[in-house]
């Protein structure tokens, strides 16, 4: 093309700035692949296009909704003369002039091309689009791959195009914190780099009014209604332009199949100021910064919801090796006993449970059997579940008797653990005479089946262990004869609960056991978790299910 | 958890109405009675008349306030529990250690 006619075009706030016609083809409309975009609803993603053909430029309409227009006449297409208005749809805020060039026409006084001047020149503005088409893309990338970026490299590469698109002396992106104050993220210099330091001069008002009304605020020297309503910090601050744009997340609604978008959060801010003079934006040069600072919205936004997926992942992960370590510390098999048979389970509701057993040989050729139940949930639950499992273990091997071991357990807790969390736990011995002494801190009493049907719970009535540090246990003593039956278990299992919200309860468990008690000890262990399971139709419970069962040989 | 704090003479009285179970329920109560702790309300009597369930965390927080209450020469007492709350503290042998009154005027008394 060897013709430099232009298209001179005026927006809403009176900035002009030229457009040469240097392609066959010059397509204008709302779609940013356009070589002229207006963001304006009348008018069309292909509105029109300026076409050279033998030596002329034509506005041809590409069938747009609201039409074309040449001085006011509405066209199909139609030859462009010198200083000819062209119109598009019914938008008046943007005015747009043919200015034929020297080589075309020769017709134009010399005198017009020295107001044609602009503030911001053409080079700008497609270094503008150009930067946001890349950022654009980097973010398309960067989110397909979920690559190793930092958050930080997005959020320094979204201050630096907003710093390049609107020639800004620096640039900053701020964002709330949990308690709902903005903080410095990211600070850079025109140069590209960081500035240094945490905290920066810059105007209170304008970002309290972009982060109050969720919109972007524009403030140019010599705009008296702006700077007026920008307060005291930009005027001290001596700043010439500023534009603060607000980071918004939009929340999603669906309801009946249709999504609709929630009232949005702002989040940040987008903030970018000279001290220069380096012109006002064109409305186009907003609207590519607000794509940008949408973007970054919906940048940040991943970056959150993939960091907390990792977060999530880890913690599973973590929480998986916490269900290997628990599971290896209860025990699965036991040693054969000659004088009883014994078999335990335990069903954590969560991955993690605060349930614990352990089948301890004593020294002594005794047996001790215990059972206990932390009170709370999680990791820190099963954390002091594996330090009383470890510490009942740890007494027993110095030879004290059941109840001075409880006893030192209880003073033990005490001092580890804070005084939230109790445990409730039933500790027995048995030797093969058939005595059984126990002691029971504040633990469901478990059920000793005799052979000939009848029942006696083994309750000592004692405190938790965990709570208080006077505690003193005492151990009860009963004798055991070949063919009776201890079922010990965790609250999780007479509070199973099924979809009427009815509780397994204490009877039916001891019915069950009463009639179970003839069966070996597996046998018991798995007819009553088979009868909790049938009751609860697999609805998720709330508490960790453990059974300890005890079946007397001699 | 809504928690009403009233006063009779120098004990304070504090209405629980809701589940006192792991989480919101129990923090609150906790929360409550650090702050009426710290601003020397020492003599305390829970009322659970309203309390549908209670739960270990439940209890866990009730040891906590007895015990902080304790410390700081005070004491702590329940009033009015359902049955299951009852059982649930003889079941743990905390009937042994806490006062629990079933109406207000004897309990009120015993400080």
């Amino acid at each position: 093309m060897q013709t430099s006619s232009e298209l001179k075009i005026t927006d809403q706030f009176g900035i002009q700035r030229m457009l040469p016609l240097d392609k066959p083809v010059f397509t204008i409309g709302r779609n940013p692949e356009n070589d002229l975009y207006l963001l304006t609803p009348s008018i069309s993603r292909q509105h029109a296009e300026i076409v050279f053909e033998d030596g002329g430029y034509y506005l041809v309409d590409k069938a747009s909704k609201s039409g074309s227009y040449v001085n006011d006449q509405r066209i199909d297409r139609t030859l462009l003369r010198h200083l000819d208005r062209i119109q598009l749809g019914g938008d008046s805020n943007v005015q747009i002039q043919f200015v034929d060039g020297p080589s075309a026409s020769g017709l134009r006084p010399p005198s017009e091309r020295a107001t044609l001047d602009m503030p911001i020149s053409d080079a700008h503005a497609t270094s503008a689009s150009d930067e946001l088409q890349k950022l654009a893309r980097f973010l398309e990338v960067n989110q397909a791959f979920k690559s190793s970026f930092t958050p930080e490299d997005v959020l320094r590469l979204i201050v630096d195009s907003a710093i390049e698109m609107t020639a800004a002396e620096r640039g900053f992106l701020m964002l709330k914190n949990e308690a709902g104050e903005l903080e410095f993220k990211v600070a850079r210099d025109r140069a590209r780099n960081s500035l240094p330091g945490a905290n920066f001069a810059m105007s209170h008002s304008v970002v309290k009014r972009a982060m109050r009304t969720n919109r972007s605020v524009i403030v140019n020297d010599g705009d008296a209604s702006d700077s007026g309503a920008a307060g005291e910090s930009a005027l001290r601050l001596d700043l010439r332009s500023i534009v603060c744009i607000p980071l918004a997340r939009f929340k999603m609604r669906e309801q009946m199949g249709a999504t609709s978008m929630l009232k949005p959060d702002v989040t940040g801010i987008l903030y970018v100021d000279s001290r220069l003079v380096t012109g006002a934006l064109s409305k186009t040069s907003l609207t590519l910064l607000e794509s940008l600072a949408f973007e970054a919205s919906k940048c940040l936004e991943s970056v959150r919801l993939m960091h907390e997926e990792k977060e999530k992942e880890k913690l599973e992960h973590e929480l998986a090796m916490a269900h290997e370590v628990q599971s290896a510390l209860l025990p699965m098999m036991f040693r054969q006993l000659d004088y009883c048979e014994v078999a335990a389970r335990s069903v954590p509701c969560r991955q993690v449970g605060g349930d614990f057993y352990d089948v301890i040989a004593l020294d002594d050729g005794r047996t001790a059997f215990v059972l206990g139940d932390v009170s709370g949930k999680g990791i820190s639950a099963a954390l002091l579940a594996a330090m009383a499992q470890g510490g009942t273990q740890a007494q027993f091997s110095t030879g004290l008797s059941i109840a001075e071991v409880i006893t030192n357990l209880n003073r033990l807790i005490v001092k580890r653990s804070d005084a939230n969390r109790f445990i409730t736990l039933f500790c027995g011995i048995l030797d093969r005479e058939g005595n059984f002494s126990y002691v029971n801190a504040g633990h469901n009493p478990p059920i000793l089946a005799r052979s000939d049907g009848r029942l006696e719970l083994l309750s000592t009535k004692s405190l938790v262990l965990g709570a208080f540090d006077f505690a003193e246990y005492e151990a009860r003593l009963t004798r055991v004869e070949a063919g009776d039956a201890i079922v010990m278990f965790s609250d999780g299992v007479t509070e199973a609960v099924n979809a009427s919200n009815e509780m397994f309860g204490d009877e039916r468990l001891e019915r069950l056991v009463r009639k179970k008690a003839a069966l070996s000890a597996e046998e018991i262990r798995d007819r009553i978790l088979e009868e909790v399971l049938t009751f609860t139709r697999g609805l998720p419970q709330g508490d960790d299910i453990t059974l300890l069962a005890i079946k007397v040989k001699v | 958890m809504e928690i009403n704090v009233r006063t009779a003479g120098d004990v304070t009285v504090l209405d629980l109405k809701g589940n006192l179970t792991l989480g919101a329920g129990e923090q609150k109560m906790r929360e409550v009675i650090d702050e009426l702790l710290a601003r020397g309300r020492t003599k305390l009597l829970l009322n659970l008349a309203a309390v549908p369930v209670l739960d270990s965390s439940g209890i866990g927080a009730i040891i906590k306030s007895f015990t902080t209450a304790k410390k700081d020469g005070g004491k702590l007492k329940l009033l009015n529990l359902s049955r299951l709350a009852r059982q649930l503290l003889s079941i743990t042998g905390l009937l042994s250690v806490l006062e629990v009154f079933d109406d207000e005027a004897s309990a009120l008394a015993s400080f």
